[in-house]
């Protein structure tokens, strides 16, 4: 039979010790008994709290991505028109960046999502699901239309490059891997509720709300000065979501292609495009070339 | 160059393979989005300080992605003692208990001591001029009643995924709250910063 283990007296003391430190606080909020103004009659002031906004802005913000991407696969697929996703993309920067400050974006929601399958306490609303969800089901029925037209942080970069540098083949593939380790870590931050990195590291965040730290700034500033020669840097070698959104659009239902009964294989395309993302030609037939 | 029709006959296995990733994708991320919005429960959470955590190290005004914080010092006014020697207002042995800038521990002068009747006064913050920088509440806390603390005042507040202050705070101070409920008042106790036992309790 086990023998209930007594508490020595020294034991007794610690307790009455430690119970004598933790009652110091608990009496300190009674150090100053409030009055109770019998000579003036004093009213005290109501404690303001001013709401945070309310929760339609949300919906109106999943909405409008919405529209966004109908309109940029309208624009990519139907008008062929690299002009009309340019105008897009403006507009996407001045709502999506500056006027809403660039939160909740669907880069960050890969967080909020994994923390809310993770976490029990944490709770996602269904608006941030779908801003999640909304960009990859458009990436797999016609690609990376969010890429292209709808998401500011490719916008901004967009619209200061000036001369785009090729990069060798090897680089840019080798390049290309770190978006996937940057998603682990992401996801295995968010999972484990060690931080959402990918908000930490958000580069332009800054220049979205016109306000933020020095080193902010200087992470952005250095990514936007490396976006004149190298076109778009953040998402081709950075982007977690677009990691996830390359992955859906591979296999995407509709694309943009060459018209192939026009190509002449003159391969000047491959050089136009500024990300690399043109390579040459290959026969579909999977045969040797005619 | 083949003809039209005989496309889909060379294609036949690419398009297979296609068709069943795009399928298994497509399911991944229903699946993916499905369980997240079964666990959402619609409720939108905001940024909030737990005012008993709080240690006011000051980080709060200097780490808020807004160059001025969306954190203030509030004041729980039924909490308050109207002490006419404030340890949240005066220095610490203030050569006289007068509005001095001398005398005033708060760096920007954004409380406001108002005499209500002998002896007591009453401490008004001006949000306009605070910074969050939690110099009163730590006089407040450490020798008053604790009336005056730190909350982020979700008018300013952007509401950030993640939260600067937050992933500074050496108390893990900062927790989210339903934004129906975004505010903790202190004089109700600890019991009602806790959602869920606030919940049990109140509503």
């Amino acid at each position: 039979m086990a023998h209930p283990r007594r508490t020595p007296v020294w034991g007794w003391a610690l307790v009455a010790v430690a119970v004598a430190i933790l009652a110091v606080p608990a009496l300190a909020v009674e150090r100053f008994p409030p009055p109770d103004f019998t000579e003036t009659g004093h009213t005290l002031p109501p404690l303001v709290q001013p709401p945070p906004g309310a929760a339609w802005q949300d919906i109106i913000h999943a909405a409008a991505l919405a529209v966004g991407l109908a309109l940029a696969a309208w624009f990519a697929l139907r008008l062929r028109s690299r002009m009309a996703i340019a105008w897009l993309s403006v507009a996407s920067l001045l709502y999506f960046g500056f006027y809403l400050g660039g939160c909740v974006c669907p880069i960050g929601s890969i967080q909020n999502v994994t923390a809310a399958l993770a976490d029990p306490a944490y709770t996602v609303p269904v608006t941030v699901v779908l801003i999640f969800a909304l960009p990859l089901v458009f990436a797999l029925l016609v690609g990376r239309v969010f890429c292209s037209g709808v998401c500011p942080l490719g916008a901004i970069q967009d619209l200061v490059l000036l001369k785009p540098l090729r990069l060798p083949l090897w680089l840019q593939s080798a390049l290309s891997c770190v978006p996937l380790v940057y998603l682990g870590l992401a996801v295995l931050y968010a999972a484990t509720g060690s931080g959402f990195v990918i908000c930490q590291w958000d580069p332009f965040v800054a220049f979205f709300r016109l306000d933020g730290s020095p080193g902010m700034f200087l992470w952005g500033g250095g990514l936007l000065v490396l976006s004149t020669f190298i076109g778009r840097p953040y998402c081709r070698f950075l982007c977690p979501y677009g990691a996830l959104l390359g992955l859906c659009a591979r296999v995407a239902a509709w694309r943009v292609s060459t018209t192939p009964d026009e190509c002449v294989n003159c391969r000047l395309c491959e050089n136009a495009c500024p990300f690399g993302a043109i390579r040459a030609p290959t026969y579909e037939g999977g045969g040797p070339q005619p | 160059m083949s003809e039209p029709g005989s496309n889909d006959a060379h294609l036949t296995r690419r398009r297979f393979f296609s068709r069943v990733a795009r399928g298994a994708l497509g399911v991944a991320a229903a699946g993916v989005a499905g369980a997240a919005l079964v666990k959402a429960g619609a409720r939108r959470q905001v940024w909030q300080i737990d005012p008993f955590k709080c240690v006011q190290c000051g980080q709060c005004r200097t780490h808020c992605v807004l160059e001025n914080s969306a954190v203030k010092c509030v004041h729980d006014f039924v909490m308050c003692g109207y002490c006419e020697l404030c340890t949240g207002f005066f220095y610490p042995d203030p050569n006289a208990l007068n509005e001095g800038a001398e005398n005033q521990l708060c760096p920007v002068g954004a409380i406001r001591r108002v005499f209500v009747e002998e002896p007591y006064f009453e401490y008004h913050i001006d949000e306009r001029l605070c910074t969050g920088c939690g110099e009163c509440v730590k006089g407040c806390s450490d020798f008053g009643n604790g009336s005056l603390y730190l909350q982020v005042r979700q008018d300013r507040c952007l509401n950030c995924n993640e939260c600067a202050i937050a992933a500074a705070c050496p108390a893990d101070a900062f927790i989210r709250l339903p934004a129906d409920r975004p505010y903790v008042v202190k004089h109700l106790g600890k019991d009602a910063v806790n959602p869920e036992s606030a919940n049990g309790g109140n509503a």
